[in-house]
């Protein structure tokens, strides 16, 4: 599914690059629930970006479904990985079904209508991480570990076969994490994704991961 | 928004302009109903006068709300607004370089253009600080610093149109003190025949861009992952609204308020986050404010015009005052 070779990843600012992390090899196929863990400041979240098509890599290659993820449109890599990720969306009038209902933007037409089948899932999402009750409320109303929820549910109604996840731990109670690992181990299994979860939570996500990418000081990384 | 509920807050408001508009041509310093119907005088005011006079309310009141609630959106900030983030005062500035620096150098020609110079001038003055914005804007990714940046570029140009107008002609600088305070009273059948197709394509241009401006009000990161080009995007947006805000400045003058407001009051009124309904309130209220303005400019006095600028600002202020403090804050 995902086929990382010699990858450099990193920013480029005007003519200068600034890399973070280089020589990264990694393959993982659908059903897969891979942790991702490192330091604060090793690379996660960039090399999460580069994975999603927002940052470009600097050297080496990414192959989705065996083709180079430069080669994809936005729009078609819109439909194959979504992100959840920590930054706060809120304001505008944003409810919590217009942003789950904003997951089916790759599929809709011009205007942005959605059809009998769009909704079908929108609900199906939300019921998945049971925050239904919640659909009419605005972001703004919610808790951190709620929103959380939401976004998941919005990567859900994107019906990508990659899930990729920034720290979605990060607000959750204890329970909350459990379930939220519970979720994303079932989607892995029954709707055959990989999903892709970078968390500071080692001991917790040790009991739900099958594979584990662990990227370390000097440009070394281990593959569990 | 059910759909239902979008046409009945549609067709509310439409009814609501067609009584202001109706209003609006009735009321002036002469009685219409005092002339006879169909004799040339009466055919004079309302054909050539009131009528282009309405129209120019209605489309630039709808174009400003319209430019403001693109911008809102790009940005993610209700701060944002043609005039805010110194488009208008770009265009002013152009508009004071041709009617007092070109005027007075009197190139041979010049006379001709006329309006058609103006128009060029603020279009191009609206583009080039919306052009600026833009470069920024790439280079920055907080929408903070562009909003400051704007309101920086905003002063400087201010300054320069400062600067002409100490050193320009007491008639010429009269012209132009009097474009500034914005007239909708100076267009004529002919000059809507220019403004209308252009307002035309705009609006066109902005419906179709109406799915990736839902996904932005995310934030970049997941409108990208959600299939949007942004750069695009980017680039619509700042060609609808320098366009727009360039032809409506020459021709009206900087209008200050609708821009930024009528999209803040929109929301809260009707509180949904969706562009095809919100672009249509912001039309719809926005010639909704500017007609009604207008009719209030009649009202106080139908000997002088009073400037359309104070009108709109005194009168919706207050309005969005009491709307942002009656709901949820976070909601615009």
């Amino acid at each position: 599914m995902i086929d990382i070779q010699n990858l450099e990843i990193g920013y480029k600012i005007k003519r200068k690059t600034n890399s973070v992390f280089t020589g990264l090899n990694a393959k993982f196929e659908v059903g897969a629930l891979v942790g991702l863990i490192g330091d604060n400041g090793i690379g996660k979240s960039t090399l999460l970006k580069t994975l999603t098509g927002y940052l470009a890599p600097l050297n080496g290659t990414i192959l989705i479904q065996t083709k180079n993820i430069n080669s994809f449109s936005f729009q078609d890599l819109a439909t194959l990985i979504s992100i959840v990720t920590t930054e706060k969306i809120g304001g505008f009038n944003l409810t919590v079904y217009d942003v789950v209902a904003l997951g089916r933007t790759p599929y809709l037409s011009l205007f942005g209508k959605l059809t009998v089948n769009d909704e079908t899932i929108i609900e199906n999402s939300l019921t998945s991480l049971s925050i239904s009750h919640l659909k009419d409320k605005l972001m703004d109303e919610l808790s951190d570990g709620q929103r959380q929820k939401v976004m998941i549910a919005k990567s859900l109604a994107q019906q990508t076969s990659i899930i990729i996840l920034d720290e979605p731990t990060a607000f959750l109670d204890y329970t909350s994490k459990h379930k939220l690992f519970e979720d994303l181990k079932n989607l892995c299994l029954n709707e055959k994704k990989l999903i892709i979860v970078s968390s500071h939570d080692i001991d917790l996500m040790q009991k739900y991961i099958t594979n584990s990418l662990h990227l370390k000081e000097n440009n070394y990384f281990e593959l569990g | 928004m059910k759909n239902s509920k979008f046409i009945s807050y549609s067709i509310l408001l439409l009814i609501i302009l067609s009584l202001l508009v109706v209003s609006d041509l009735c009321i002036g310093s002469v009685n219409l109903f005092s002339l006879e119907r169909g004799s040339e005088l009466f055919d004079t005011i309302l054909y050539t006068i009131r009528l282009p006079k309405v129209i120019t309310c209605l489309l630039s009141g709808s174009a400003l709300a319209l430019c403001g609630l693109l911008m809102q959106s790009l940005f993610r900030n209700p701060l944002a607004g043609p005039y805010v983030l110194g488009v208008s005062s770009g265009a002013s500035l152009f508009v004071a370089i041709a009617t007092m620096v070109l005027t007075s150098i009197n190139i041979s020609g010049l006379y001709f253009f006329g309006k058609s110079m103006i128009t060029l001038f603020s279009i191009s003055g609206a583009f080039l600080v919306t052009f600026i914005i833009l470069m920024i804007s790439k280079k920055n990714k907080s929408n903070v610093t562009i909003l400051l940046v704007g309101i920086m570029l905003s002063q400087i140009l201010g300054a320069l149109q400062g600067v002409i107008e100490f050193m320009s002609s007491s008639n010429s600088l009269k012209t132009f003190v009097l474009w500034g305070m914005g007239s909708v009273s100076t267009t004529t059948l002919s000059d809507l025949g220019f403004i209308f197709p252009v307002y035309l394509m705009a609006v066109i241009g902005s419906f179709l861009i109406v799915k990736p401006l839902n996904a932005i009000l995310l934030n970049d990161n997941y409108a990208t992952n959600l299939g949007i080009n942004i750069s695009t995007l980017r680039i619509k947006v700042i060609i609808i609204t320098a366009i727009l805000v360039g032809v409506i400045t020459a021709f009206c003058g900087p209008i200050a308020f609708v821009g930024i407001s009528v999209p803040i009051a929109s929301r809260l009124l009707f509180k949904t986050s969706h562009h095809l309904h919100q672009i249509v309130f912001c039309l719809l209220l926005g010639a909704c404010v500017v007609v009604f303005a207008d009719v209030i400019c009649q009202l106080v006095s139908s000997q002088f015009m009073l400037p359309i600028n104070t009108v709109t600002t005194l009168i919706g202020s207050p309005v969005v005052m009491y709307l942002l403090f009656k709901s949820k804050l976070n909601m615009v």
